[in-house]
């Protein structure tokens, strides 16, 4: 029925283009050019006074019964890349009731999703016609945040019925929850829509735009991205920087270790394993952030503890409240292998083990009983 | 029961659980002649040392445990109770409990020390003419937990020590090293999971005489009515035996699943050659020469062992415990993305990480509520909002999973365990503060911790992400499955304001896929096979098959194996090298229900 329904929005594409407008893209005077300001809706920082250039590409998305649609890139004036963005314009169909999507998008340089600017001609729409609200659209960019949605995974009918048992390719489970959550994450009355601008957002155009990005690589770039605020960009930077661009932007690392998310925390600390032995004196900043870090990567941090200076120990030693249980076991047991253990850090032990608010103050007594 | 059958057994439970020394008397918690409200928790033998008793009533104080204790010397006794403040902190200890010692009320408030321990509890006089009546009064509702209380007439602390505590027990308990029951089998399943009871249904089918032993007192694991996740996965060759011990179709925590409990009790049950062991744990494998010589059991609740022999063992503890205790080769953790070449591009590191570290996929633990029809309060949680903090929910599905790289999900399972309780009864505690909640109460919480992923026992085969990921087909891909390899992550990785108790799911969406046989039976200990999520697998391998229908599939699989093992007198490596054609045979045969042959 559905089919039949888009076999006839077709026909009546190319008998009455007129009243759809242009079918190839939004019409030139809404075409940017230059963005001289963010994109209304932009995951990234956009710093005032930037002016971008569009050029073409030669990449493009093709959308069903309306062709291909042109990708371009946006440049700053040092010419380095900044963006991609295409003007899309789409059919979205549901029950057999086909409209027009206009929407613009932006991709980051890795291809990942930027934002949107919404057509002001042409606002999007929901399933009873009325057009979106400021909310609907912000619900929207949202979802489209969401890399990883609910969307992704399931095809447009297995969203509006629940689907048979063995069709589900679940994850634990497919439930009450999963339906709450295809609930939650969609505008209201635009499934179909959204279902739409996900797909075209994380369809194949964004392994083709990071091949493009790719392609033109430079140091230049990585260090922008490793600088940005983006942790995609931050994640590709430190995946991608040489042992030696590790050095001259160091200081930019380590900022990051304690300012970042756990994930690039944990990636640089692995990546900087050998540097804690090489040049100890080089890492303090890393062990100067432990009580600012997440507990994930304090546990890969005192897996150095062999290469911590005395005077970091000792540190460690009166903040025990901010380890955990099993990272005071580590602490303790790096402290039984030192030939001594200096009055400063006996006298920190002491204090934690008298303490009636340390949950784990039992292990530090066992350790002094043990080690008197 | 005739009244003396039943005298006898309480003779002999107090026997055997309640040893008289002198001055000494130690009642273990788990042999309660009536444990009240308070549940029997054997979830961390290994770690703490025993089964334990614990007031799960979800916020409500649950009723009285109690027992009788004979004393063969009067006098005045010092008490100690073996017990731990779950969450010590700037607050009162969430699981308080008294101790009656006849009519008294012991006044020291128990469960309030750090790290499981034994807490003093005070003095009282016994008279060794009457029967001793101890009860635990439990104060709280939220999980107070007692292991053991022991009698002294000197005040001497017992040891706290694992070690030491552990020789101690047994020293009081005179019990000898080995158990002195000796049961002997075809082949002994240890697990009772999907796995385990795929695994002792086909091996019974073939004639085998099968041991199943599993520390629960029903079968199914997470799929049972006490942890409730559904049976996901496909059936593949073995959809007759699966049918008997799956579930239907519903979700995760729903009370459906008692139907499904009774079903598959009943099947497996209705067995002549197993024997099932329930609410027994192994504690021990011994192996000799590569191979697994005996696996050893307690009771859970009377502190009972039994010897179980075999010429081949299938462990199906999740956990890998019969190979690891064997010194079977395993892994933990994910491995570095160059091991295996299981990279991801989309994913990068949350899917396979540059170095390997000690990361998995977490613990769930299951819960719901239910409104009712008039207000229903709910007591503070203050020790449970450093987990929570502002998260507010009214039910908890399978995202509610914890793990963290400092945490084994195998000795830490009791701290990942209770982290969770602490996120449900915060977060309900924040939901109960919305007007719209007033009637609502807290319907079901398991306090069995629901694993995803721990050791992973090494066999001829270890199965990777790359195996599904091209459908590779292999001459023993014995065990089928079409779902999506998906693999957790926690959400606070990415972004710290994220509770740490919620993970996400990456899905690779491939074809359909094979495991072979000789992922199923360990590399290095010959008579040991294994199926569950201890199969033989990397970490990102283990994303697609870790789910039921799928470990009950490897279950089926190596109950036919080990019953052409012992046609032929070999070990499981031989059933590849040798008849596999043979195995692949009896696979297809037995998907169908023989005719009986009055009806041909």
């Amino acid at each position: 029925m559905r089919r039949l329904a888009f076999s006839i929005f077709l026909l009546l594409t190319h008998l009455c283009e007129a009243q759809f407008g242009s079918a190839v893209a939004f019409p030139n005077s809404s075409e940017k050019t230059v963005l001289d300001k963010s994109p209304e809706f932009f995951v990234l920082n956009w710093k005032q006074g930037t002016i971008l250039n569009r050029s073409e590409t030669p990449m493009e998305i093709v959308v069903d019964s309306v062709g291909a649609q042109k990708v371009n890139i946006f440049r700053d004036n040092s010419d380095a890349p900044v963006l991609y963005s295409s003007n899309i314009i789409t059919p979205v169909c549901a029950d057999g009731d086909c409209r027009l999507m206009h929407i613009t998008l932006y991709w980051t340089l890795l291809g990942d999703y930027a934002g949107f600017d919404r057509s002001s001609e042409e606002p999007l729409t929901k399933h009873d016609h009325d057009d979106f609200l400021f909310s609907d659209y912000w619900k929207l960019h949202e979802l489209l945040k969401d890399h990883n949605s609910i969307l992704k995974r399931r095809a447009i009918d297995e969203l509006v019925t629940k689907p048979k048992p063995s069709t589900i390719e679940g994850v634990d489970a497919l439930s009450g929850a999963t339906i709450k959550e295809v609930k939650e994450s969609v505008v209201s009355g635009a499934l179909y829509s959204c279902y739409v601008a996900w797909h075209l957002v994380h369809g194949d155009i964004k392994d083709q735009i990071k091949a493009f990005t790719v392609a033109q690589q430079t140091e230049g770039m990585l260090v922008r991205m490793l600088n940005n605020e983006n942790i995609n960009y931050q994640m590709y930077a430190l995946e991608n920087l040489t042992k030696n661009q590790y050095d001259t932007n160091f200081s930019r690392i380590s900022t990051l270790f304690k300012s970042g998310i756990p994930l690039v925390r944990s990636f640089i600390i692995k990546n900087l394993a050998e540097s804690f032995s090489k040049e100890p004196n080089k890492m303090q900043p890393f062990w100067d952030a432990l009580p600012y870090i997440d507990i994930n990567t304090r546990s890969l941090l005192l897996q150095h503890i062999n290469t911590a200076s005395e005077a970091t120990i000792t540190s460690i030693s009166g903040q025990l409240s901010m380890l955990t249980k099993n990272q005071i076991r580590d602490f303790l047991s790096h402290l039984e292998n030192k030939s001594q253990i200096s009055s400063e850090i006996l006298k920190n032990l002491r204090g934690f083990a008298d303490s009636s608010k340390e949950k784990n103050s039992y292990l530090v007594v066992q350790f002094l009983e043990d080690n008197s | 029961m005739p009244l003396m059958k039943k005298l006898l057994i309480v003779t002999l439970l107090l026997v055997s659980s309640i040893s008289l020394f002198a001055q000494d008397v130690l009642v273990e918690a788990e042999s309660f002649d009536n444990p009240g409200g308070w549940l029997v928790d054997p979830q961390f033998v290994e770690q703490m040392g025993s089964s334990y008793l614990n007031a799960h009533g979800m916020g409500k104080p649950v009723k009285n445990a109690s027992t009788k204790v004979n004393f063969n010397k009067s006098g005045t006794y010092h008490i100690w109770v073996r017990t731990m403040n779950w969450v010590p902190g700037e607050w009162e200890a969430p699981g308080k409990f008294q101790l009656k010692v006849n009519e008294a009320v012991l006044d020291t408030v128990l469960g309030t020390r750090s790290g499981w321990g034994w807490q003093y509890a005070g003095e009282t006089k016994i008279n060794k003419k009457n029967e001793t009546h101890i009860e635990l009064v439990d104060l709280t509702g939220f999980n107070g937990r007692c292991d053991a209380i022991y009698f002294s007439t000197k005040k001497t602390t017992p040891p706290s020590s694992p070690k030491k505590l552990a020789s101690w027990r047994q020293e009081l308990a005179a019990e000898p090293n080995a158990p002195e029951e000796l049961k002997t089998y075809d082949l002994v399943v240890v697990g009772g999971g999907l796995a385990g009871c795929a695994a002792a249904i086909a091996g019974a089918e073939q004639g085998l005489k099968v041991a199943l032993i599993h520390d629960r007192p029903v079968l199914g694991g997470n799929a049972s009515e006490e942890i409730r996740v559904h049976t996901e996965g496909i059936y593949g060759n073995f959809e007759r035996i699966l049918k008997k011990i799956d579930t239907k179709h519903y979700p995760n925590g729903s009370a459906e699943s008692k139907l499904d409990q009774q079903k598959r009790d009943e099947n497996v049950k209705s067995y002549d050659n197993i024997d099932l062991f329930l609410n027994w744990r192994a504690y021990d494998a011994i192996s000799e020469e590569n191979s697994v010589k005996y696996v050893d059991a307690r009771q859970t609740f009377t502190g009972e062992r039994k010897r179980f022999t075999a010429p081949y063992f299938v462990d199906s503890t999740g956990d890998g415990w019969i190979g690891f205790w064997a010194g079977a080769e395993f892994s933990y953790g994910r491995e570095s993305v160059d091991t295996y070449g299981e990279y991801w591009e989309e994913h990068g590191e949350l899917w396979s990480p540059k170095e390997a570290d000690n990361a998995v996929m977490g613990s769930s633990v299951l819960w719901g509520s239910k409104d009712t029809d008039s207000p229903q309060s709910f007591p503070e949680v203050p020790w449970a909002m450093p987990v929570s903090k502002d998260y507010a929910e009214v039910n908890g599905e399978w995202q509610w999973e914890f793990s963290r790289n400092d945490l084994s999900q195998i000795d830490d399972a009791e701290e990942i365990r209770d982290h969770m309780l602490r996120a449900i009864y915060g977060s309900f505690s924040n939901a109960k503060k919305d007007e719209v909640n007033k009637n609502r109460k807290l319907e079901w919480v398991s306090y069995l911790v629901g694993k995803r992923e721990s050791r992973r026992l090494v066999g001829d085969h270890i199965f990777t992400f790359n195996d599904a990921k091209v459908g590779k087909e292999f001459p023993d891909g014995v065990v089928i499955e079409k779902r999506a390899v998906d693999v957790h992550y926690q959400t606070v990785l990415e972004d710290e304001k994220n509770p740490d108790f919620i993970s996400e799911a990456l899905f690779y969406r491939g074809p359909q896929y094979y495991i072979p046989y000789r992922s199923l039976y360990s590399k290095n200990i010959s008579n040991l096979f294994m199926a569950g999520r201890n199969f033989s697998c990397s970490h990102a391998g283990l994303g697609g098959p870790r789910v039921m229908l799928t470990t009950g599939q490897m279950g089926a699989a190596v109950g036919y194996a080990a019953s052409l093992c012992k046609k032929y007198e070999v070990m499981p490596r031989e059933i590849y090298t040798g008849y596999l054609q043979e195995y692949l045979d009896l696979i297809e045969e037995q998907k169908y229900e023989k005719i009986p042959t009055s009806k041909k």
